[in-house]
C-alpha cells in the first residue's frame, strides 16, 4: 500500500523527515519496503499485517504515527451537509444482516461529471490510482484516505424502487467494470435491484451502472460486508481490488458513516449537485470490548520491566481506556478499530511493539539438554559422508515432477502415484515415487555442460499409495555416468562407470553402516540386481534403457543407477563395534591363477570354494583378472587368493598343500578352468 | 694401517661428507667387498693367536662406528632438498598428484549442518518430519484458521487423497511443533530442518520447493528476551561477529509477539543507507538499499497454539523461529539465483 508523506500531514503533524518516519514505521511493525521522492512529495510503500486492517488507510496510519511520534492525531471535523427538499422515496432490502451488517446510500442529484482537480489527480497517481472523473476518484480518494471502500452507480440506471443486497443465484451473470462477465453462485453477495444484478458487493461494480459522462445522479454506497463471503467470492473469481482486499479484512464500522459524509462533501464540492437521500439498513451498535491485563504480563513474557506508568501511557496513546481492577490487574478498554486484540498477549505485544524491541535485553535460557541418541539422521548423514568420500556428489531435485516423465520409467513398476490437486504447472504433478528421474536428468544437465563424467547421489522421500494409504519413506538413489581418467604412476588409464563400480559403492556404505546380511541378486535374465538385506529386496542396481537415454539426448555412453530404500538398510545397520584379537599366529596364503569360461559366475565358484576349503580356510578372495592377450577369447583369467589360518597355533605347509590340491581339482572339474 | 690412524682418517673425512656422492665412497671405502674393514678382518689370521680376539672386537666397534656415521649421514642428507632433480628417474613434482577425487554435499545440506549444529551446541536437538502433512498440523493447530487473510501468506499444494481430512504438502517446518508438543511434555528444545512446498511462481528467488529451519523451545519461564539471545549466537557464528541485528515487530499466526530478524547488510554493512531518496542507480544490489536483510521470523508461540496441544498457556511459554536455508545460503555464498540449488550443475557444487 503507498501513502504520502504530505497526505498523512493532513492527520497528524509530523516533525521528522520522511526517512526517519519509514525507520519508525518499520520498528514499530508497519515495514516501509520502499521510500521515494515524487512530484515533490515522498511516496512510502507499506507493506501491512492481515491482522491490522486499521492500517490500511491514511487515517490509520496516521494515527499510528501519532503513537509512535507521540504527537496529536488531528481527527478532522464531520462535513455537514443538508438534505434537499424534494426527497426521493427508496428502499434498501438486506436478505441477510450476517453477509451485509451495514448499508448505507446517499443519493445526490445534478452531479457534473468531469475531469478532478489537479491536487486530487496528483495523490491518487502518487499511490498508483489511475485518474477517470471527478466522482469515481472521490470514492478511491475516500478510500485510501480513510480504508472504506464505496461504491457510486449511476442512479438512473438502477430501478427506483429499490435495492436487494442478496446472495446470487446460481447461474447469474454480471458484467464488470473492468473484470469481464463473471458467472455467480450462491455463496456470493451481490447488490441487484428488480431487474438485473448491479455490482458484485464489495468486490466490483457492473458496467451497466457505472458513473460515466453522462450521469446525471448518483447513488453513493458505504457499507460493511461480511469477510469471509468477499474473501471466497474473490478467490473464486480470481478479481482481487482495493476493495475487496480492505472488506476481507474487516472495516471499522464506525469509519464507514465518516467516510461516507466526507465523499458526499467532496462530491457537491467539486462535482456540484444536492443530496436528496440519506438512508442506512442494519445499523449495528456494538459494545466496546473489554480485557483484563495484568500489570506485570508483559515482563514475564518479554523478559524487560515496563514501568506500570509508562505501560498506562503506552495503552492510553494506542486508544485504548485503562482502569485499574485490582493491584494486580488493569481493565482496558478497546477502541473499536482495534480488532485485532482480544487477550492479554495481545496488549503485551503492543507494549512491546511500542516500547521497542531495541529495549528488550538479549538473555540465554537454561537448556536442558536431552542425552543424545542415534537417530536416523546420523545415520543418514554417516551415509552421505560415505558416500562423497567415494567420490559422490550430493545433489537436490525437485520432489514434484511431471507425469509424463515418471511415465517414461514405471514400465513394469507396480506403482500407484500421489497426484497434486493444484500444481502450477505440468512440471509439479505428481509427487515422485522414485527419485530416478530426476537424477538421469540431472546427468543429462551435466552431460550439456560438456562433462565427461558424472556421479551422483541424493537422498530424500519417495511417495506413493496403497489401497489409500499414503507411504512417504526416505530413499537414496545414485547415478553413475561416463568416464574418468585415473592416474597411475606411470600412466592414465579410463575407467568407465559401470554396474560393478555401483555394486562396490554399496558395499563400502553397507561396511561402514555395519550391514552384514545383504547380497546382490540377478533377476530379469541379470537386467536388474537385486540388494536384499536380511533376505528382503531393499533395492535394485540396473542400466537406464536405451530410449530413455535417447529421449534425453545421451549418446554412447550408458547410465547406471540404483535406488535403495533406507529405512531397510537402516534396520540392518549395526553401528556398536566390537573387536576381535588379531591373529597370534601367521596365515599361510595360496593364490591359484586359471582360465574361466564367461558364461560361468564367479559368485557360484566362490561359494564352492569356501565350503571345500573347510574350517581352514579363512578367506578366499578374487585378486586379480584379466580379458585380452593371452586369454582365449570367450574366457577370462582369474586369480583368487586362499588364505589359510588355524586358530590358536602354527598352520603348517603340509596341511595347507592337500587342501589347495583338492581346491584345484574342484575348479577344473566343476567350474572347468584351466589352471595357469 | 693400524685401527688407531684410521680413526683418526675417518674424524678428518666425516667433515666432508656432504653429498650422497661424498657418502656413497665413504662407504665403498670402507665398507665394500674389498673395502678397508673387509681388509682389516682378512689379516685376522695373519694375526698371533692371542690378539685375534682384542683386534677382533675392535674391528667390530670401528664398523659399528662407521656404520652409526652412514646412518647418522643418510638422515641429514635426506632432510635437505636435492640440488638439482635427479636426470631420468627422480620425481617431477609438477605432473598431477595422485588421488581418489572426493564429491561434495550439496550446499544446502553444509547449510542445514552448519546451522542445526549451532543449535545443538547450545543443547536443541533435531527432530524431522513428514512432507505429507494434514491441514490441521499445517494451519489450524497453528492458529491459522481457515478462511482467513492470514493464510494467503501460505499457498499451498493439496494432494489428490480420499482421506477424509484434506492433506497437503507441508508449506513449512512449522507443523513439527505440533507433533512434537503433542507427543512430548516440555522442558523441549528443539530444530526441524526440511523440505517445504509452496506454489509460488518460479523466478530468482522463488521455487515451488525450498528448505526451512524451524527451531522452539518451550518452557516455564521462557522470554523473548531468550529468543533474542539465542538468535544473536546463531546469527554471529552464521555471519560473524561484527553483524548487528535488529528485531521488528510484525505477525505471525502462530506467535505473539512476533519479530522479523534483520542483519546488517553484509555486502554494504548500511553505509548506503542516507542514499535510498537520491542515488537509485547505486543501490546496493542485496539489500536494495535498505541497509539491512531479513533473515528469519520468529516470536513467542501463541496461547492458541498451546491450547491445541494440551499445554497449560499461563504455565509454559516458549519461542519459535523459522527460516529460510536457500536465503541464507544465498546470502552467505553470494548466489543470486535461487534456482541454481536445483539445476545440480557439477561446476557448481564443487564449489562447496
Amino acid at each position: 500500500m503507498k501513502i504520502t508523506y504530505y497526505w498523512l500531514k493532513d492527520f497528524v503533524e509530523i516533525k521528522i523527515s520522511p526517512r526517519q518516519l519509514a525507520d519508525k514505521l518499520t520498528m514499530a511493525g508497519i515495514e516501509v519496503k520502499g521510500l521515494e521522492e515524487k512530484d515533490g512529495d515522498f511516496v512510502l510503500d507499506i507493506e501491512t499485517t492481515s491482522n491490522r486492517p486499521d492500517l490500511l488507510s491514511v487515517y490509520g496510519i496516521a494515527r499510528e504515527v501519532a503513537v509512535i511520534t507521540g504527537k496529536s492525531f488531528k481527527e478532522p471535523k464531520p462535513p455537514k451537509i443538508a438534505t434537499a427538499q424534494n426527497k426521493t422515496d427508496f428502499d434498501i432490502k438486506i436478505n441477510s444482516p450476517k453477509d451485509c451488517p451495514l448499508y448505507t446510500a446517499k443519493i445526490i442529484r445534478g452531479v457534473k461529471i468531469g475531469p478532478s482537480p489537479g491536487w486530487l489527480k496528483k495523490r491518487l497517481e502518487l499511490v498508483g490510482c489511475r485518474s477517470i472523473n471527478n466522482v469515481v476518484d472521490i470514492t478511491n480518494y475516500i478510500l485510501f484516505t480513510y480504508g472504506e471502500p464505496l461504491h457510486a452507480f449511476d442512479f438512473d440506471r438502477i430501478s427506483s424502487e429499490g435495492i436487494f443486497v442478496r446472495r446470487a443465484r446460481r447461474g447469474e451473470r454480471l458484467m464488470t467494470i473492468d473484470a469481464g462477465e463473471c458467472l455467480l453462485d450462491e455463496d456470493m453477495l451481490v447488490i441487484a435491484d428488480n431487474n438485473r444484478i448491479l455490482a458484485l458487493a464489495g468486490i466490483i461494480g457492473g458496467k451497466e451502472s457505472e458513473v460515466s459522462g453522462d450521469t446525471k445522479n448518483i447513488l453513493l454506497e458505504a457499507a460493511i460486508f461480511a469477510p469471509v463471503l468477499i474473501r471466497r467470492a474473490r478467490q473464486k473469481l480470481g478479481i482481487e481490488t482495493n476493495s475487496s482486499y480492505r472488506f476481507e479484512r474487516g472495516i471499522d464500522s464506525e469509519t464507514v458513516q465518516k467516510a461516507s459524509a466526507c465523499a458526499c462533501a467532496l462530491i457537491l464540492e467539486l462535482a456540484s449537485g444536492k443530496m436528496t437521500l440519506k438512508k442506512e439498513t442494519g445499523l449495528l451498535k456494538t459494545r466496546p470490548r473489554s480485557i483484563l491485563t495484568e500489570v506485570a504480563s508483559a515482563e514475564k513474557i518479554l523478559g524487560s520491566h515496563i514501568l506500570p506508568k509508562e505501560t498506562i501511557k503506552i495503552l492510553n496513546r494506542l486508544g485504548l481506556k485503562t482502569k485499574r481492577a485490582s493491584k494486580k490487574m488493569l481493565r482496558l478498554t478497546i477502541p473499536p478499530y482495534r480488532n485485532d486484540l482480544f487477550t492479554q498477549i495481545d496488549i503485551v505485544e503492543e507494549l512491546a511493539r511500542i516500547h521497542g524491541y531495541d529495549a528488550i535485553p538479549n538473555t540465554l535460557p537454561k537448556i536442558t539438554p536431552q542425552p543424545p541418541s542415534l537417530q536416523k539422521r546420523d545415520l543418514v548423514s554417516l551415509t552421505k559422508q560415505t558416500l562423497v568420500a567415494l567420490g559422490l556428489n550430493e545433489v537436490i531435485t525437485y520432489s514434484l515432477i511431471s507425469r509424463s516423465l515418471w511415465g517414461m520409467f514405471s514400465e513394469g513398476q507396480d506403482v500407484s502415484v500421489i497426484e497434486v490437486e493444484n500444481p502450477l504447472s505440468s512440471e509439479q504433478e505428481i509427487l515422485r515415487p522414485s527419485l530416478i528421474p530426476s537424477l538421469v536428468k540431472c546427468v543429462a544437465h551435466n552431460y550439456n555442460q560438456r562433462q565427461q563424467y558424472v556421479y551422483l547421489f541424493e537422498i530424500a522421500h519417495v511417495f506413493s499409495q496403497k489401497e489409500g494409504n499414503l507411504r512417504e519413506e526416505l530413499q537414496l538413489a545414485i547415478a553413475l555416468s561416463g568416464s574418468r581418467a585415473i592416474f597411475l604412476e606411470d600412466m592414465v588409464v579410463k575407467d568407465t562407470a559401470g554396474l560393478l563400480h555401483l555394486k562396490g559403492i554399496i558395499e563400502t556404505l553397507c561396511a561402514r553402516l555395519g550391514v552384514e546380511r545383504y547380497e546382490f541378486v540377478n533377476r530379469n535374465h541379470n537386467q536388474i540386481i537385486d540388494i536384499c538385506i536380511s533376505g528382503e529386496g531393499a533395492g535394485s542396481l540396473y542400466q537406464i534403457p536405451r530410449r530413455i537415454l535417447n529421449y534425453f539426448d545421451i549418446k554412447n555412453r550408458q547410465v547406471i543407477v540404483a535406488q535403495l530404500s533406507l529405512d531397510r538398510l537402516f534396520a540392518g545397520a549395526v553401528l556398536t563395534k566390537q573387536f576381535f584379537a588379531l591373529p597370534k599366529f601367521p596365515a599361510i596364503t595360496r593364490d591359484i591363477s586359471f582360465i574361466l569360461k564367461e558364461e560361468i559366475p564367479v559368485q557360484e565358484l566362490l561359494a564352492a570354494l569356501k565350503e571345500q576349503g573347510g574350517s581352514l580356510l579363512a578367506a578366499v578372495t578374487i585378486t586379480d583378472y584379466y580379458r585380452g592377450k593371452q586369454i582365449p577369447a570367450g574366457y577370462r583369467g582369474i586369480t583368487v587368493s586362499c588364505v589359510y589360518r588355524a586358530g590358536e597355533r602354527t598352520l603348517r605347509e603340509e596341511e595347507v598343500n592337500p587342501i589347495d590340491a583338492t581346491l584345484r581339482a574342484l575348479l577344473e572339474k566343476r567350474f572347468q578352468a584351466k589352471m595357469r | 694401517m693400524d685401527i688407531y690412524s684410521i680413526r683418526t682418517q675417518i674424524e678428518l673425512e666425516v667433515n666432508q661428507l656432504n653429498s650422497r656422492e661424498a657418502l656413497e665412497a665413504f662407504r665403498n671405502k670402507y665398507l665394500a667387498r674389498k673395502g678397508i674393514i673387509s681388509q682389516l678382518t682378512g689379516s685376522i689370521p695373519s694375526l698371533a693367536v692371542e690378539e685375534r680376539a682384542a683386534f677382533g672386537k675392535e674391528v667390530n666397534l670401528l664398523k659399528s662406528q662407521i656404520l652409526a656415521i652412514i646412518a647418522e649421514k643418510e638422515k641429514t642428507l635426506a632432510a635437505e632438498k636435492p640440488s638439482t632433480p635427479a636426470p631420468g628417474g627422480g620425481i617431477d613434482i609438477g605432473m598431477p598428484g595422485i588421488a581418489q577425487e572426493i564429491g561434495r554435499l550439496h550446499p544446502i545440506t553444509q547449510t542445514i549442518d552448519e546451522i542445526t549444529s549451532i543449535f545443538v551446541q547450545m543443547g536443541f536437538s533435531v527432530v524431522e518430519g513428514p512432507e505429507i502433512e494434514t491441514e490441521y498440523n499445517n494451519f489450524t493447530g497453528l492458529n491459522i484458521p481457515l478462511d482467513h487473510p492470514s493464510r494467503d501468506a501460505f499457498d499451498t499444494f493439496y494432494i489428490k487423497s480420499p482421506a477424509k481430512n484434506r492433506l497437503l504438502l507441508r508449506s513449512h517446518t512449522s507443523p513439527v511443533q505440533i507433533r512434537v508438543m503433542k507427543s512430548r511434555r516440555p522442558p523441549l528444545a528443539i530444530i526441524v530442518p526440511g523440505r517445504v512446498y509452496r506454489p509460488d511462481a518460479v523466478d530468482a528467488s522463488h521455487l515451488f520447493m525450498f528448505h526451512q529451519i524451524e527451531g522452539f523451545m518451550v518452557d516455564e519461564g521462557i522470554r523473548f528476551s531468550d529468543l533474542k539471545g539465542v538468535l544473536e549466537v546463531f546469527a554471529k557464528a552464521v555471519f560473524g561477529k561484527e553483524i548487528k541485528m535488529r528485531f521488528r515487530p510484525h505477525f505471525f499466526p502462530f506467535t505473539e509477539p512476533s519479530a522479523e530478524v534483520d542483519i546488517s547488510c553484509i555486502i554494504c554493512q548500511g553505509r548506503q543507507l542516507s542514499d535510498v531518496l537520491t542515488s537509485q542507480g547505486k543501490r546496493c544490489s542485496v539489500c536494495g538499499g535498505k541497509g539491512w536483510l531479513e533473515i528469519l521470523g520468529s516470536g513467542m508461540i501463541h496461547p492458541n497454539v498451546f491450547k491445541h496441544v494440551g499445554y497449560d498457556p499461563t504455565k509454559y511459554t516458549g519461542f519459535a523461529f523459522g527460516m529460510g536455508i536457500e536465503r541464507i545460503a544465498m546470502l552467505k555464498y553470494g548466489i543470486s539465483d535461487i534456482r541454481l540449488f536445483f539445476e545440480n550443475d557439477l561446476r557448481f557444487l564443487r564449489q562447496f
